[in-house]
Formats: structure tokens, C-alpha cells, sequence
């Protein structure tokens, strides 16, 4: 793996831009998605990019896919960059760019909602909960201090926006939106998989706080899991060691360059919003360190 | 459960059985004064059970007895108290409202045991194992698809306990005999009158009907009925439980251990599944009581005989302890199940060969071989074990000539689970949900489980 990608550029039909990774098509049956290392913080993509931080998310999501293959099919073929090239020859040129951040996936047609287990209530989840007591639609026991463990965990359903933020709904949304079956199935897959997720996490030092995933079907009509699953950036990743209930918690991974750019927003330097002000190194460096400490902890090893 | 069946509350039952009689008899026309009803209401909850023992060893009548400490309590209702009335319009009628708050608890159980017992199977859902006929490796399942086979059996316990809580009827106000004689007396002749008064006595205790015949007593067919539901439930649970125990032998399933719990006293390395062995005794019991009712139902003479009260007295109680007892059990157990998957993958990984050697055989026909030829060749060589099974039969000659031998693809484990993922998918998305809601609208929310385990 050499240097950092800010954003790929291959010769394959490019299907979807996100804030951070580009999604291609390689035929009608197969994608390819690769992780960049941009980086976003309240909502703001910055101008560097993280070290390491593709090949971080790609990674962990090819191991929780694999880990997890007995709860729900997913869409990964290989994040093998030496078995997509052989799959896909033109990529060979950006055998290197693409080593460790890029994954050969099936095709499948997404599912209409993200799908997001909280197992604590943080975020918006939070304000959901201060504003009316409840989440999801659903209320939820009085007198919850912020980031108190919800258990059983809770499926909170949102719609995929466009634009902007996504917006929260109810399960009966998605039932009204996709039938009993499928929001059944989809509700259950995702506490399954967070579950799971949360319970290996945790012996490692990692509180998985909530997590989104996304579902599709195939062509065959096979309900799979899809993008990323249980990385820092789909997941409130928190320090276990660093747990304390009745405040919000520091990320695990994002909180130098949170703190650094919360810092600025306060002398009045920064806006909090693009463009972004320029990243100092250490805090660049701090970040990427935290990013590969995730990934160590979670799979034992370091990142190659 | 245990204050369900215990003393106070039967007793507070047996005092809200005669208030809600007197209150209907007054509001039908009978001259009881205020005074009596507002004394009862007072004192509803207040028996003082030494008092009613003091009685009861002089007049030798439990139901006399309390009669006789309530009047104390409120002097101005004991001339109404219990008028028309038998001893079995309290205790009957009480045994029916326990017996449906009961199987309303035992419900509420079996719902949180099917949620926790949902997760394990939605975890492992595709998570293959090998399936056991006469407790020998015979093909592969999924460790989902089997916690299904379990869950199934609760379901259809759960739909019968449904039934069971949904039509229970009331035994409601009928006399000695049972003929309403007694009451039709009191109202100079007016059935429609008795008829009401069974009615509205039924709906103020909560029942929506009252059976339109009775005995002295409600049949006791109906406690036979009740006590098949909850047979039925330890039947489920004992098949849960010695499945367990056969898994926690292979080392695939154990049931929670604590960390500071010792498993022999003289063999310290020993992890025995205790909860799920208590749950099998417990179940056995259960199993045995519902014969008693049976026997009841079967014995009883003529309009009624007492021969029914001892025997009903334990077992009505009892089965309804042990059956919350089972099923705390078995969702303490459920919900601490530890999954082995690296033992479970190891004991798949070593039938392989000899569940490859079907497909083998399959193709070996299709590629012009004879099927009892190539069926005897595997069987001459699976008797000697294992070991390059399947190296060996790609060399004989009778498989060797057709040119078959076993792929990559027969060796994995995903390709012989038949649709035991999506079997688990359709009953947990389809067959459970309607059942979870059911359950919940028919009973309260299964109370913390409060037996120590």
C-alpha cells in the first residue's frame, strides 16, 4: 500500500460519488467500491486525508462480512487486490492505489432505509429522546441519561436523503414502505448483526454505540448486506476504558481532529462550515494512528 | 407466581367473589343495606388468616370460616353474606380466575423465552452443524435452523395457552347442583333476573362469559384441559433441555456458567449442564401431575363429590410453579447460551467426507456407474474410517474408470444446508411475529424473573 487517495480515478464506469468512497461498475452483476481517505467532521469533508483510513474501513467491513456470514449473506466477493486484478484486468495500473481499500462486490439493489441500531442513545437519538422521550417513534423509559446503554438495543430506521441529513422514522413506516416481511427481516438481520458486532467489540475495549447498515437484493432476490459494516465510520466507535454515562462520549477515532476543529470553531476561527481550515500534521497523524488502533484491536493485528 | 397461588391473595379473591354477588344481587332488587357493601369494601384485604384458622379448627369448613371472620370484620353485611350461594362459588371461581391469571404469566414467559432463543437463531442462522439422527452424525443443519426446531414447540405451546386464556369461561353463579334454584328463589321466580345475575357477577370478576351448565362444580374437564397446556410446555422444555445436554456433552452448546460457579464438588475441572438436568426433573414432575386431572375429570360423581378438592388443592398450584420454574429456567438458559463455533465447525469439517460421498455416489450414477456397485465401494472404505476418505475412493478402480472424485465444492459446508437459513428466516419473519403480538396483547409483560437459577 503506498501514499494516500483523496479520491480514485479509474477506468470503470463510476456509478455513485459519497463523501467517502466512490462506487464503480464493473459489469452488470458486479461493483467495485473503494474507500478514499478523505475524512469528514460535522458534516465537512476535509482537504487532507487520513493515512491508512480506506484500507481501515475496507478491511474491518471484508472481516465483520466474513465474521458474520452466519447471521446475513453480504456482497463482498474479495477485497483482495491481487484477485480483483485478476477479475478485472484494466485495473492493474492502480494495483497499488487501490491494495487493501477496494472491494469486488455483488450488485444489488438497495434497500429504501438505512438501517440503524442504537445499543446507546447518543446523537440524534438523544435529542430525539430530550425533545419527546421517545425513539424511533416509540417511547422509551423516562429519566435515560445521554449515552446510557439501551438494551435490548433499538432499531431506528432512517430514509436515505438526498441532500442533508437523513431523517428518522418509525418501523411502521418501513412496514407501510416494504411490507411486514421485509421490514421484519431487516429489523431483525440488523440487531442481529450490531449485536453480534457489540459483543466482540466490547471484549476488545470498543464500545459500539450505534451503527447503520444497508441492505439490498440481489437479481436472484437475495436479501444481503451491503457498503460498509461496523467501521468507525458507520459506527460510534467510544473508548470502553473511557465510558461514562450522563455526558457525550469521545470518539474513538475522529476526537483529535473533533477537538482540534471544536477549538477553532470556538477562538471563532472556523465557521463549522466548507471550506474546511487547513488540518495540522500531528492532528492528521493523531487521527490515522486511531483509525489503525480500531483496526488492531478488532482484528488482533496490525494493518499492513 | 408463588403470590398468585398463595393464601392472601386466594382469600382477597373468595371476598371480592362476595361482594361482587351481593353488590349484584342489591343492584337486582334485593333490600341490603349500603352498610354491608361498604364494610366489605373495606375490608377486602384484610384477613386475618390465625382468626379464620381458629375457626376453621371449630367448624371443620374452610369457606365457613372465612364466612365467619369477613361478617366479623363487617357485621352489617353478615346476614347477606354468601347468600344463595355454595362453597364452590368462591373456590371455583377464584381456582378460574388464578388458573387464567396463571397461563396469562406462564405466556409472558414463553414470549421472552422465544425472543431469546429468536436471537441466538438469528445470529447462527447459517452457521452449519451436524444434524443427529439416533444420536449419530447423519447431515448438516445450521445451529439457527435447530434453536427453530426448539422455538416451534414454545410457539405452539403459546397458541394453545392463547386458546386456553381466550375461552376460559367463568363458573359464575349457579347454587348447590348447580340448577340456580337457590336464586331463583331469592328472585320470587324471575330467571331473567338469575340469569343476570350470573351474567354481571361473571363481568364485574373479569370473565366476558360464564359456562352455560354446571355441576355443583365447573367441570374439572376444563382443569385437565389446563393442565395439557402446561404438560404440553415442560414437554417442550424437556426436549430443549436433554438436546442441550447432548450438545454441551459434544461441546457445541453450553448453557451459562458463572464465573465463580463449581461444577462438582469432588471434580473441579466439571462443567455439568445443571440448569437444563433441573428443567428436565422439573418438566417430568409437570408431565406426571397432568394425570391427576385427568383422573379427577374422570372420577367425579354425579352432580359432585369432594374427592376432587385434596388432589386439586397440590396439583393445580404445583404444576403452575414448576411450569414458571421450567421456563425461568430455560430463558435464564437461553439467553446465557454460549455458541462454541469453532468445536460445532470442527465436528462439520470431520463429517464431510462422509456426507460428500452422497453427491459422489449421485455422480458416479450419472457418469454411467452402477449405483449398488458404487454404494458397496463406499461402504467397504467408509468402514475404515475417515482418513483420505475421499483420496481413496477417487482411486478405486469403480470410480476411477467414470472418472468422479470429489470437488472443492462438495467440501463446503454452505452446500448441504439445504434451506435450513431460510426456514429460519421465514419462521422468524413470518410464523413469530404474529404470534409475539398476540402474546403481548394477552399478557402483562413477563415480570423479571424472580427464581433463583
Amino acid at each position: 500500500m503506498t501514499g494516500v487517495l483523496v479520491q480514485s480515478k479509474l477506468p470503470l464506469p463510476l456509478v455513485r460519488r459519497g463523501k467517502v468512497r466512490e462506487v464503480y461498475a464493473v459489469d452488470d452483476a458486479t461493483l467495485l467500491l473503494v474507500a478514499s481517505d478523505r475524512v469528514s467532521a460535522f458534516d465537512v469533508v476535509m482537504r487532507e486525508a487520513v493515512p491508512h483510513k480506506g484500507a481501515v474501513l475496507t478491511q474491518l467491513s471484508a472481516f465483520w462480512f466474513a465474521r458474520l456470514r452466519s447471521v446475513m449473506p453480504h456482497h463482498l466477493l474479495t477485497a483482495d487486490v491481487e484477485q480483483i486484478v485478476s477479475r478485472v484486468p484494466a485495473l492493474a495500473p492502480h494495483r497499488d492505489e487501490l491494495d487493501g481499500r477496494a472491494m469486488l462486490t455483488r450488485r444489488a439493489t438497495p434497500m429504501p432505509f438505512e438501517c440503524v441500531v442504537r445499543g446507546y442513545i447518543s446523537g440524534s437519538a438523544w435529542a430525539e429522546y430530550q425533545r419527546s422521550g421517545t425513539l424511533a417513534g416509540e417511547p422509551l423509559p423516562q429519566g435515560l441519561v445521554e449515552s446510557v446503554q439501551l438494551d435490548p438495543p433499538i432499531f431506528s430506521p432512517a430514509t436515505k436523503a438526498e441532500q442533508g441529513h437523513d431523517e428518522n422514522v418509525t418501523f411502521d413506516h418501513v412496514v407501510n414502505a416494504l411490507g411486514r416481511l421485509t421490514a421484519e427481516r431487516l429489523r431483525g438481520a440488523s440487531l442481529a448483526l450490531y449485536e453480534a458486532g457489540r459483543d466482540f467489540a466490547a471484549k476488545r475495549g470498543i464500545i459500539i454505540a450505534d451503527t447503520k447498515f444497508e441492505f439490498g437484493t440481489t437479481a436472484q432476490g437475495e436479501l444481503i448486506v451491503i457498503d460498509e459494516i461496523l467501521t468507525p465510520d458507520s459506527s460510534r466507535f467510544w473508548p470502553a476504558d473511557r465510558y461514562q454515562p450522563g455526558r457525550s462520549q469521545p470518539s474513538f477515532d475522529k476526537q483529535p481532529l473533533r477537538d482540534y476543529l471544536a477549538d477553532l470553531k470556538k477562538q471563532g476561527k472556523w465557521n463549522g462550515e466548507a471550506p474546511p481550515p487547513p488540518l495540522p500534521p500531528e492532528v492528521v497523524t493523531a487521527t490515522s494512528e486511531r483509525y489503525r488502533d480500531a483496526y488492531r484491536r478488532i482484528i488482533g493485528t496490525d494493518l499492513e | 407466581m408463588q403470590a398468585l397461588w398463595g393464601e392472601r391473595r386466594r382469600i382477597g379473591l373468595w371476598r371480592r367473589l362476595w361482594l361482587a354477588l351481593m353488590q349484584a344481587q342489591r343492584d337486582l332488587g334485593l333490600a341490603i343495606p349500603d352498610a354491608a357493601l361498604t364494610q366489605l369494601r373495606a375490608h377486602l384485604d384484610d384477613a386475618d388468616l390465625e382468626k379464620t384458622a381458629e375457626y376453621e379448627r371449630r367448624l371443620r369448613h374452610d369457606v365457613m370460616a372465612h364466612i365467619h371472620h369477613f361478617s366479623d370484620q363487617a357485621p352489617a353485611a353478615r346476614p347477606f353474606i354468601h347468600l344463595g350461594a355454595t362453597s364452590a362459588y368462591v373456590t371455583d371461581n377464584a381456582d378460574l380466575v388464578l388458573m387464567r391469571e396463571a397461563m396469562q404469566l406462564l405466556l409472558g414467559r414463553i414470549g421472552a423465552l422465544l425472543v431469546a432463543m429468536g436471537k441466538v437463531a438469528r445470529r447462527y442462522r447459517a452457521l452449519p452443524c451436524v444434524a443427529y439422527t439416533h444420536f449419530q452424525p447423519a447431515q448438516l443443519t445450521t445451529v439457527g435452523k435447530r434453536m427453530t426446531l426448539w422455538m416451534q414447540d414454545f410457539a405452539l405451546d403459546a397458541e394453545e395457552l392463547l386458546n386456553r386464556i381466550t375461552t376460559l369461561q367463568f363458573r359464575g353463579v349457579k347454587g348447590t347442583t348447580g340448577t340456580q334454584a337457590s336464586f331463583l328463589e331469592l328472585f320470587d321466580g324471575d330467571h331473567a333476573k338469575v340469569v343476570e345475575l350470573d351474567s354481571r357477577v361473571s363481568r364485574a370478576m373479569g370473565f366476558d362469559h360464564a359456562l352455560a351448565i354446571t355441576g355443583q362444580t365447573y367441570t374439572r374437564k376444563l382443569d385437565a384441559q389446563v393442565l395439557a397446556v402446561l404438560s404440553g410446555i415442560a414437554q417442550s422444555a424437556a426436549k430443549f433441555a436433554t438436546d442441550l445436554r447432548l450438545l454441551q456433552h459434544e461441546g457445541e452448546l453450553l448453557e451459562p456458567f458463572e464465573s465463580e460457579q463449581v461444577g462438582s464438588s469432588a471434580m473441579p475441572y466439571k462443567r455439568n449442564p445443571m440448569r437444563a438436568e433441573r428443567i428436565t426433573s422439573l418438566a417430568r414432575f409437570v408431565i406426571e401431575l397432568e394425570g391427576n386431572a385427568w383422573h379427577t375429570a374422570a372420577a367425579q360423581w354425579l352432580e359432585r363429590t369432594l374427592d376432587d378438592s385434596a388432589n386439586r388443592r397440590l396439583v393445580l398450584p404445583e404444576a403452575f410453579l414448576a411450569t414458571d420454574a421450567i421456563l425461568v429456567l430455560a430463558i435464564n438458559v437461553a439467553a446465557g447460551l454460549e455458541v462454541r463455533e469453532e468445536t460445532i465447525t470442527q465436528h462439520v469439517t470431520a463429517a464431510m467426507p462422509f456426507l460428500a460421498t452422497e453427491r459422489l455416489l449421485m455422480r458416479g450414477v450419472k457418469a454411467g456407474g452402477d449405483r449398488q456397485q458404487l454404494h458397496e465401494v463406499i461402504r467397504t472404505h467408509t468402514l475404515q474410517g475417515v482418513d483420505q476418505l475421499l483420496d481413496h475412493l477417487a482411486r478405486a478402480p469403480e470410480f476411477k474408470r467414470l472418472g468422479v472424485r470429489a470437488t472443492a465444492a462438495e467440501l463446503d459446508p454452505a452446500a448441504y444446508v439445504g434451506r435450513a437459513p431460510q426456514q429460519v428466516d421465514e419462521f422468524l419473519d413470518r410464523v413469530l411475529p404474529d404470534l409475539m403480538r398476540s402474546i403481548q396483547a394477552a399478557a402483562p409483560a413477563a415480570a423479571a424473573a424472580e427464581v433463583q437459577v
